[in-house]
């Protein structure tokens, strides 16, 4: 990459004016128990890839649900289905189906 | 004479639409099979294969073996239809050439012979043959009154749900009710005027002589066979794209399947004749606990293959599978149910990702020496009952190990195979497997049945022993390497994990070493007829309360037994089964390592 | 005379025994265990103000014994109940003409949430085997060294879809606090850690003890739930965490974690619902007649509630339960 000497930083605010939900809100048609997490981190804590890259699934469906799409698919791609964490989520998410989903709406299947 | 008239047409018809449509089918098929599988028919035909084929076919496609094994009712439906109907033509071939001598008749002037010869004009009448002839009839008409009272009430028929059928199914369905009760007029009313017939035919058809005029009986005689010929027609026309497709497709593919061809990882030509081979029977909606226990009723393998012929699969339908094989150990056809759904899965969300886990470069988190590897899965991170346990008995045999995974590891792959996405499961394998050569080992040994699947199915390791847990232990058990207390005062039930089970044909290795320890009380589904606990990784449709029904259910079949504790070799199962029992749930290590000598 | 059957000898049912004795209604009270004082016997201090559950219990058998209309009959427990009678495991049955049922909560099984490796590591202990240390003065690891670093996992069989508990059981969270300080305490070089959801400080004198904790104490608090325990190389526990706030994931070496287990709904409440007609909420909870007006009534009429048999509850609201329950009872047989 060229190094211009300097890099435009995107604005940090999640600015919900602005995000376009409607892949969030399909998200959460579809699969609607997406919205009691509690955000308590077992699934990131537990999780194997995790364990070996900055893959955060907590960080990333929460960043989907508040409309920032960008680099979402390409974090989703990092997990391995394992399924720990849907065996420790306390609210019984079902993890592995919203990596799929989450896959679904913002790739190309 | 002349083998014609009016009336055949809708007959010819049919039968030209039919034969086209099955040789278009078939040579689409055969064609698009790839070199290898090509090879294999060739190889196989001209083999032994070839005659153990022709007798399953027999028994199979004729007298419908594995039916009679599942309900003996539903069996005598489907032999009655298929055996009687094959009898009745074959029979009726006879019966030309025993009249006419050999030479070459159309297949109407069989189908139609009542029609084309009436008894008064037959110089020497061959009794025998009316009566053999009536007697099939009746015996293929018990079929079709039995295949009646299915559609009506599926529940006097042994079956609690039978399938949904389609439009074309309907028709075909509708004309194949037609075709023997109109039959039966015919010939009867054929009869009436000329005379012959034995007790079915000749009886009804004098009843008729004596009831009705002869004038009426000759106005309906010709519309009847018109309407023996439309129905035949119709059925004809319907039968390529409605489920009797089954009826031709189940012959090649039995030869194919002896010719040891196979639906793989990825769609191919073959599958076709599996999808195709499906007679919509309705006997996987049964089993299926996504029916039983939760009522989902439309995601059943007959639905599934149903959708995947007729190109409208959707996502909702090919995820909502519990993959536990249940449907697939009973299907009558022996269709590879869960390999087509996987490979349906596999056309819908394979993306072959080449910068997908990179990250797995130059990883190494393995601890530990030794010649047996142990994979604890990361399933098992969660049960470290399960992990202390085997650490014990790895202790007591004076093993030295080497651990792939206590420090976590790299996934198997077979999560993501079952999701669909099997260019990135070969990322795991072939990492997971550079991996196990890396450090030398002879034998690994695993605790998850998952993982086990996936190393046995697709790891091919060469020179390392791919044992379960449960073989392990035998093994030592059985080497005497280790010793374990026995007492008739342990009581133990044990619920076969899918993946371990119809997975991997591992039933007996756990019973034994719970035998071992002591007394084993098997639940009221156990073996080939296991339940699932319905934490499947396959199914990614279902949420956590349905989950928990599923577990619930199992769980209490298992508590029914009284066992003291409820073994089971999963670390999946366990997690499950332990919401729903009032008794303890261990693992088949943890009740061994309590129980070293 | 009046005669009440109270079943349960817990705080709950000891200060309904002592009101109703006091307004000359005779009482019986049936404790399962060899002596009343129920789960309070097994605490050390009381939350928020570390008054010493002994002097709770003590306070109450003064109460009792202020009469002599109680008569206590331990070692016995009730298996059918009506109004007018109850039977008794031991098969005797005991004539009355009202019943409060106060046989409170049972104590989520840690051992169920195997990751957490509970009965697996030594040094894994719950809430209420800190207590028992507490109460003996004694708390070390088990090779009897002194913990320099201590985990407290909050929601241990609370708001887990997995263990089939969703509701908050409410005191665990002061508990954490209250034990962390306790620790702080008496090992003040030691670093205690409070591994949470939410914290909860709902009653008063709560939020107080929490920012003491964080203040005087210097108590960490993790937002993360603990996913797994696993022992590391120098025989230490492995604690494996999202630290939530930051968003990474956590590990830490601990000398000992402590479980703050919740509390399950009564075992014996799926009988009472089976045997006696009475009715379970969803979280096996039993189900007051309402729950505002006519919270220690049940749906028998004559048979009442007190404590934690209908929810959570901490000792404080036990006991005013109890008060309650005695004054709905005198109520109910006057209009008799």
């Amino acid at each position: 990459m060229i190094n211009f000497g300097f890099t435009i930083n995107k604005p940090r605010t999640i600015d919900l004016n602005r995000n376009n939900l409607n892949k969030s809100n399909e998200v959460i048609r579809e699969m609607p128990e997406l919205q009691t997490c509690i955000g308590c981190g077992s699934c990131t804590a537990s999780c194997t890839a995790g364990n070996l890259t900055d893959f955060n699934f907590r960080k990333v469906h929460t960043l989907v649900r508040r409309g920032e799409y960008q680099g979402a698919y390409e974090e989703m791609n990092k997990c391995m289905l394992c399924g720990k964490c849907r065996l420790v989520c306390p609210r019984g998410i079902n993890t592995r189906g919203v990596v799929m989903l989450i896959k679904r709406k913002l790739g190309d299947f | 004479m002349t083998f014609f008239a009016d009336f055949c047409i809708p007959f010819i018809v049919g039968e030209i639409i039919l034969f086209t449509a099955i040789a278009i089918k078939y040579i689409m098929w055969l064609k698009g099979l790839p070199k290898s599988d090509k090879k294999l028919i060739l190889k196989g035909a001209f083999s032994p294969r070839f005659f153990t084929a022709t007798w399953e076919v027999i028994r199979e496609s004729l007298l419908h073996h594995r039916i009679f094994k599942v309900n003996p009712l539903l069996g005598y439906m489907h032999m009655s239809l298929a055996f009687g109907w094959f009898l009745l033509i074959s029979v009726g071939w006879i019966e030309t050439i025993a009249y006419l001598g050999l030479k070459m008749i159309p297949l109407h002037g069989h189908v139609f012979f009542k029609y084309f010869i009436p008894l008064n004009e037959i110089t020497a009448h061959k009794p025998m043959f009316d009566f053999v002839m009536d007697f099939l009839l009746l015996f293929v008409l018990s079929g079709v009154t039995l295949a009646w009272i299915k559609r009506m009430r599926s529940r006097a028929m042994g079956m609690k749900k039978t399938t949904q059928h389609i439009s074309f199914d309907r028709i075909a369905l509708t004309a194949l009710w037609f075709v023997f009760p109109v039959r039966l007029l015919c010939e009867s009313v054929t009869s009436a005027i000329y005379g012959g017939g034995s007790f079915l035919t000749g009886g009804i058809g004098t009843l008729l002589a004596a009831g009705i005029n002869t004038e009426i009986l000759h106005a309906i005689y010709e519309p009847l066979w018109w309407l023996y010929s439309c129905a035949l027609g119709i059925f004809f026309v319907a039968m390529p794209f409605s489920r009797y497709m089954h009826i031709f497709t189940e012959i090649p593919l039995i030869f194919l399947r002896h010719f040891h061809l196979r639906p793989e990882a990825k769609e191919k030509s073959y599958d076709n004749f599996e999808v195709e081979a499906c007679s919509r029977c309705g006997i996987c909606i049964d089993p299926c606990q996504l029916q039983m226990q939760l009522g989902i009723n439309d995601v059943q393998s007959v639905y599934f293959l149903r959708d995947r012929r007729k190109n409208r699969l959707q996502q909702k339908i090919a995820n909502n599978c519990l993959m536990c094989g249940r449907c697939e150990q009973i299907c009558p056809v022996g269709i590879n149910l869960n390999t087509l759904r996987l490979n349906s899965r596999t056309s819908m969300r394979n993306i072959p990702n080449e910068s997908r886990y990179k990250y797995l470069k130059n990883l190494d988190r393995s601890s530990g020496e030794g010649r047996v590897g142990y994979f604890a899965g990361c399933m098992t991170l969660l049960t470290p009952n399960t992990l202390s346990a085997m650490q014990r008995i790895f202790d007591a045999a004076r093993e030295d190990v080497w651990w792939a995974d206590k420090n976590g590891g790299v996934c198997c792959g077979r999560p993501l195979k079952l999701s669909g996405e099997s260019d990135s499961a070969q990322k795991m394998i072939d990492y997971n497997k550079s991996l196990f050569y890396k450090h030398n080992i002879t034998i690994l040994v695993t605790s998850c049945p998952i993982c086990l699947r996936i190393f046995n199915e697709e790891y091919k390791l060469d020179g390392i022993e791919v044992l379960h847990h449960s073989e392990y232990i035998l093994r030592l058990i059985e080497q005497g390497r280790l010793h374990v207390n026995y007492s008739t005062e342990h009581t133990f039930t044990y619920h076969d994990p899918c993946e371990l089970g119809r997975g991997s044909g591992i039933y007996n290795e756990p019973r034994a070493v719970i035998e071992a320890i002591g007394t084993l009380l098997e639940p009221s589904h156990s073996r080939k007829n296991a339940l699932c606990c319905g934490s499947s990784l396959a199914n990614t449709a279902i949420n956590d309360s349905q989950q928990l029904t599923i577990a619930r259910n199992v769980a209490e079949d298992l508590d029914n037994t009284g066992a003291e504790t409820i073994v089971t070799a999963c670390p999946l199962c366990k997690k499950a089964i332990a919401r729903g029992a009032t008794h303890q749930v261990k693992d088949l290590s943890e009740i061994v390592a309590a129980n070293i000598l | 005379m009046k005669h009440v059957i109270v079943i349960g000898g817990g705080v709950a049912g000891m200060q309904c025994a002592a009101e109703l004795a006091m307004q000359d209604i005779k009482v019986t009270l049936l404790e399962k265990k060899s002596d009343t004082g129920g789960k309070v016997r097994g605490w050390h201090k009381l939350f928020p103000t570390f008054t010493p559950a002994d002097e709770v219990l003590s306070g109450l058998r003064h109460k009792m014994a202020l009469t002599q209309n109680i008569t206590t009959k331990t070692g016995c427990e009730a298996t059918t109940i009506t109004p007018q009678k109850v039977t008794l495991s031991t098969g005797e049955s005991i004539n009355c003409d009202a019943v409060v049922v106060a046989t409170g909560y049972t104590l989520f099984d840690a051992h169920i949430k195997e990751e957490y490796g509970y009965g697996i590591y030594d040094n894994v202990i719950t809430s209420a085997d800190l207590e028992e240390m507490f109460n003996k003065d004694d708390v070390r690891m088990k090779d009897g060294s002194t913990p320099r670093r201590i985990a407290i996992l909050h929601c241990v069989g609370s708001r887990d879809e997995k263990v089939c508990q969703r509701h908050c059981s409410k005191v665990c969270c002061v508990t954490g606090v209250k034990q962390a300080i306790e620790l702080k305490q008496m090992y003040p070089a030691a670093d205690v850690f409070n591994f949470y959801m939410d914290i909860r400080m709902f009653g008063p004198g709560y939020e107080e003890m929490y920012r003491e904790a964080q203040q005087k104490y210097n108590v960490h608090f993790v937002r993360g739930r603990i996913s797994e325990v696993s022992p590391n190389i120098d025989n230490r526990l492995q604690i494996k965490a999202e630290d939530t706030l930051t968003g990474r994931p956590l590990k830490m070496g601990v000398d000992m974690l402590v479980l703050l287990i919740g509390m399950k709904s009564n075992d014996h409440n799926a009988s009472l619902k089976a045997d006696c007609g009475l009715q379970c909420q969803n979280s096996g909870f039993m189900q007051p007649k309402d729950s505002f007006l006519h919270n220690t009534e049940s749906n028998i009429e004559g048979i009442f509630y007190a404590g934690a048999i209908t929810a959570p509850k901490n000792v404080a609201e036990a006991l005013n339960d109890g008060a309650t329950a005695a004054l709905r009872v005198k109520d109910w047989l006057n209009k008799q």
